[in-house]
């Protein structure tokens, strides 16, 4: 097939698709590069490949809205660090994938383009909030897709949708020109049908870029090389505080019968005790609104956004761009942002967050002493049903249980497909150590090699 | 407990207009949320050093945004500047 086939076969099933996966798709650039990939122009790693790019992520000349009002018209004039890495392999930007608003939710339903659905049940939500990424992976709109995860934003849209997603070590992608939430706990990511796709992807937006001042200066290590090594004698730990109560039995069932083919590989897992995850969830999200209300302080409407027709006095004015510009759940986690920092409330809510930190990131580095990697569910149960949840908040949040403590950690995790209830897919979750993506994408690879759940590895 | 005037206060802080509706809904949302915090109140540990320095670097000029393409997002715009709200 030529790469304007393959491009027109993507741009096609984007067409027919019910799953509202995007909120741009760029066809006359993506009919360009095509044309440009048959005339042999495009080389790199990535070349000719349909990639989908989460609407967070700034693309030059490409509408960028964050799935907000607010940026419903926003033109980026630069090219983030990530897009210029893909841009330079070669591959084919496709659109920009739809996503809960500035990436607040697990669902993709809060976006104001309308929700997204997954592509294996119409009638449920494909996770989130990079949940436009995932179903376009999964539906074959896309061959791969960046995504961001602040506290599960990439592993539970890949959970949900059965494909593999990495959130990075913090600091080992740029997030140069990713539109910022919570930025102490984000990082851009792959998402990919397999987890060999997954980390070549990986490989390319990986490394040091100093418009990231918080981006490591430190080589990648190559993931591709080590992907098929033997896992014999790896040390795997199982902590139960994964499996609290809300956790679905049949992924509890999956998550075990996925470390028993683990130890038939080779592998030795024990269970073990992390007392200090009963504070990951509210001490994530305290951190994550007081960093979205500083952040999204810029968004007055005067530089860039959404501006009201009549102006009034500098704050009426403001505050009507602001209150007609977001929707409810920016807006909720705004003021609970606000109200955390604000006077009288910073030691009550802040700092304990601070400390809750402190002692996840300890408990973490206790476990990688004694283990080469974490198992666990990545998501409590499978997709649930669009409009289920989004009337609670708090019930949301709970969602990312299991997933918001690797953030606090700053350390990378993957999810990869690991069984079904139903026609669901059921993800499991690999945690390592900073900077020990290899080893994730290796236990990946040896899983997916050795299982049949991973339905587009056959 | 938060009420609703703490609430108008905070949306005063946050630059975000809300009407009566919003008031109330997001009155009774923030104090669930808020009791959920709670869960947080018994956490003792010292804060970690800080782990990294300063990241600095040398202060050269590099090409930016042109004044074009700086404008090119605003809404409103008045012989190359950002028009903003009138102050008297």
């Amino acid at each position: 097939m030529s790469q304007r086939e393959h491009i027109e076969k993507a741009l096609k099933t984007i067409e027919r698709s019910d799953l509202n996966a995007f909120i741009t798709v760029d066809y006359e650039g993506a009919r360009r590069q095509a044309v440009e990939a048959d005339a042999g122009k495009l080389d790199g790693r990535l070349a000719g490949v349909p990639i989908a790019i989460k609407d967070a992520i700034s693309t030059k000349g490409l509408r960028t809205t964050c799935a907000s009002k607010m940026l419903e018209h926003y033109v980026p004039p630069y090219d983030a660090f990530v897009i210029q890495r893909l841009r330079a392999e070669g591959a084919i930007l496709i659109g920009k994938t739809n996503m809960d608003e500035f990436s607040m939710g697990a669902s993709t339903e809060t976006s104001f383009f309308g929700p997204c659905k997954n592509p294996w049940d119409i009638n449920r939500v494909p996770g989130g909030s990079s949940g436009g990424s995932a179903a376009s992976v999964a539906a074959y709109e896309a061959d791969l897709a960046l995504g961001s995860d602040t506290g599960g934003s990439i592993r539970c849209p890949a959970s949900f949708c059965g494909v593999v997603g990495l959130k990075p070590t913090y600091g080992r992608v740029s997030r140069s020109g990713l539109i910022s939430y919570g930025n102490s706990l984000e990082q851009i990511g792959p998402i990919a049908r397999t987890v060999k796709e997954c980390a070549t992807l990986f490989e390319v937006i990986a490394g040091h870029d100093p418009a990231d001042s918080t981006s490591l200066n430190l080589p990648v290590t190559s993931c591709e090389q080590s992907i098929s090594d033997d896992i014999t004698g790896l040390k795997i730990g199982v902590p139960l505080d994964f499996f609290g109560e809300g956790v679905d039995a049949a992924v509890e069932n999956a998550t075990r019968k996925a470390i028993d083919i683990l130890v038939d590989l080779g592998a030795e897992a024990v269970e073990i005790s992390m007392p200090s995850l009963r504070y990951a969830l509210p001490a994530y999200y305290i951190q994550a609104m007081s960093e979205a209300s500083s952040n999204l302080a810029r968004y007055c409407g005067i530089i860039y956004g959404h501006r009201v027709k009549k102006d009034q006095d500098w704050h009426q004015t403001f505050s009507k761009n602001r209150a007609s510009g977001f929707g409810k759940e920016v807006k909720r986690r705004v003021l609970l942002g606000t109200y955390a920092l604000s006077a009288g409330y910073y030691d009550k809510y802040y700092l304990k967050a601070l400390k809750a930190r402190t002692l996840i990131r300890a408990d973490f580095k206790r476990a990688f002493q004694k283990h080469d990697a974490l198992i666990a569910p990545t998501m409590p149960h499978v997709a649930f049903k669009i409009g289920e949840k989004i009337e609670d908040p708090l019930s949301l949040y709970k969602e990312d249980i299991n997933t918001v403590p690797v953030n606090l950690a700053n350390i990378p995790a993957l999810s990869i497909p690991c069984g079904k209830k139903g026609k669901l897919p059921i993800g499991l979750q690999i945690i390592g150590d900073q900077l020990d993506e290899a080893r994730l994408f290796n236990i990946a690879w040896q899983f997916e090699h050795n299982t049949k759940f991973n339905k587009y590895a056959e | 407990m938060i009420i609703r005037t703490d609430v108008e206060h905070i949306a005063r802080l946050a630059c975000i207009e809300l009407d009566d509706e919003d008031l109330q809904e997001f009155t009774i949302q923030l104090n669930t949320i808020l009791e959920y915090f709670e869960e947080l109140e018994d956490v003792e540990a010292k804060l970690l050093q800080q782990e990294e320095d300063n990241v600095l670097r040398t202060d050269e000029i590099t090409p930016s945004l042109s004044q074009q393409e700086a404008l090119s997002n605003a809404p409103r715009v008045d012989g190359g500047y950002f028009r903003g709200p009138r102050i008297i």
